[in-house]
């Protein structure tokens, strides 16, 4: 069933967020077309236009993956098809489960795109050295290899994001459980779950700098170690993962309480 | 033997009780009428017997279990809004009841559509209010079900129709079955009804056989109604 459940949403939130995907990758070639050709004036001026549309899809892909998911959620779990969604017989468990990997999977593509998108316009020789340089630079100050340096960064960007989903989903599931100014209640209790809790994690690194001065330089200095900028992006994954269950973990305890339709 | 068991049920929204002290048991193989004027909890009561809701305090057993995925499967519910996809066309909500209710029959859908001329390619989003209240109650009769839930059938529909309506009600539950249709509009289903549940202010205030009542009131159950519930 969580298969069948997963293939509806989807398609649901796939829907739309492809024909961006094409867009984005279609401007991006053209861009690139351009590029490569000899510059005369209406070359520079289609080649700032389709730069500008790429932008403006990369951005409209991410926002409108967060948006799909939260809307999903909502109208599944609490508006009209909910009546649907809650008369199958499916537990409500799988439901929730669902919805999360749902975010996951649009998100981890969404990603890719992105990811190739930008690689499609900017990626030449000249880039490629240049990018190739800083990762081994960076890798060399964080005392890393560069493979191991992007795993780490695009696995802290993709946790800071799906944490910015699930903390929208549970302030639906919470702004829900109250009897009106519903829509009102879940954004700002969404939001307040994502400041507090990346106020939280400030608050952890602060406790981990009493404890290792090294992470405490960057509280107190311009210049930040080496070892300081590597401990702080483990604690962020760790901290993010542990946000992400726990946040999993709390809105699928509350929909097994009950829930109540609009 | 009881299909449905409420027991000491209560429900309330800001303070303010909907469900008031419910005890009702709904038999096995019955047509029951939940009647009641609008605003009287008929529905809430639907909604806490399908999981919609969950009970302030009190207990609800379908065919002995707390409502859950066991009883989901034997309940087909008829809500009295749309909760389909609108971009769905209606061949791909066929495709989707027949993936999970193992008890969907998609012959017998698609036999009632036929019959009522609605287009299996047309989108939910292309279709008129009374064609879609005309597909969902198709759905919900195409499953060969224990309990059927229809919350207002009649609302939104023209009298031609509410025969009709009947007629594939009555033509298409499974034997054996029960059904219990919630309305306000009781001269329309009176003639199919075994039992009465009259609904009043969150709580049940009679619990009769049709027949014995109408003997005993010497009146129809339409009549009964308007008395007792006389402005």
């Amino acid at each position: 069933m969580l298969g069948k459940l997963l293939k509806y949403d989807l398609k649901w939130c796939f829907k739309p967020l492809v024909v961006f995907y094409i867009l984005a990758i279609i401007f991006s070639i053209i861009t690139r077309m351009i590029e490569s050709v000899d510059q005369t004036l209406i070359l520079l001026i289609m080649d700032k236009i389709c730069s500008g549309v790429v932008i403006a899809m990369l951005i409209n892909i991410l926002i409108n993956c967060l948006m799909r998911n939260w809307v999903r959620f909502e109208r599944n779990i609490y508006k009209d098809e909910s009546y649907l969604t809650h008369t199958l017989p499916v537990s409500k468990n799988k439901i929730y489960l669902s919805k999360i990997l749902t975010a996951i999977i649009t998100l981890f593509v969404s990603f890719i795109i992105i990811v190739i998108c930008l690689a499609i316009v900017c990626l030449n020789d000249i880039t490629w050295y240049s990018l190739k340089l800083s990762l081994e630079q960076s890798a060399i100050f964080l005392n890393s290899s560069p493979l191991s340096l992007i795993i780490v960064l695009i696995i802290t960007i993709f946790f800071e994001f799906l944490f910015m989903i699930l903390s929208g989903i549970l302030g639906i599931v919470i702004g829900h459980r109250s009897n009106n100014m519903k829509i009102v209640k879940s954004i700002l209790i969404g939001m307040g779950i994502y400041m507090g809790l990346s106020l939280f994690s400030l608050a952890i690194i602060y406790m981990a700098g009493i404890l290792s001065p090294d992470i405490m330089s960057v509280f107190n200095n311009i210049k930040v170690s080496s070892n300081a900028i590597k401990s702080i992006m483990i604690i962020g994954i760790f901290v993010y993962a542990i946000y992400n269950l726990m946040i999993y973990f709390i809105g699928n305890a509350l929909l097994n309480k009950g829930i109540n339709v609009d | 033997m009881e299909i449905i068991k409420c027991d000491h049920l209560y429900k309330t929204f800001d303070n303010k009780e909907i469900l008031r002290d419910v005890n009702l048991s709904i038999p096995k193989g019955k047509i029951i009428g939940l009647l009641g004027k609008n605003g009287t909890g008929k529905t809430t009561l639907i909604k806490l017997i399908n999981d919609l809701l969950t009970p302030t305090s009190g207990e609800i057993l379908v065919n002995g279990k707390k409502p859950g995925v066991e009883s989901k499967r034997i309940i087909s519910y008829l809500p009295e809004r749309t909760y389909l996809d609108k971009n769905m066309k209606v061949e791909q909500i066929l495709t989707f009841f027949e993936e999970f209710y193992d008890n969907f029959n998609k012959e017998k859908a698609i036999k009632l559509l036929k019959d009522l001329d609605l287009d299996i390619n047309l989108k939910v989003s292309k279709m008129s209010k009374g064609m879609r209240e005309k597909l969902q109650l198709i759905l919900v009769m195409s499953r060969d079900a224990e309990i059927y839930i229809l919350d207002e059938p009649l609302g939104g529909v023209d009298p031609a129709t509410r025969d009709y309506i009947l007629d594939t009600i009555l033509s298409n539950f499974n034997e054996g079955a029960s059904i219990i249709i919630s309305t306000h509009l009781i001269s329309d289903i009176e003639r199919i009804l075994d039992e009465v549940i009259f609904i009043d202010k969150g709580s049940s205030v009679l619990t009769s056989s049709a027949d014995e009542l109408r003997k005993k009131e010497q009146a129809s159950i339409d009549e009964i109604f308007r008395r007792r519930f006389k402005c």
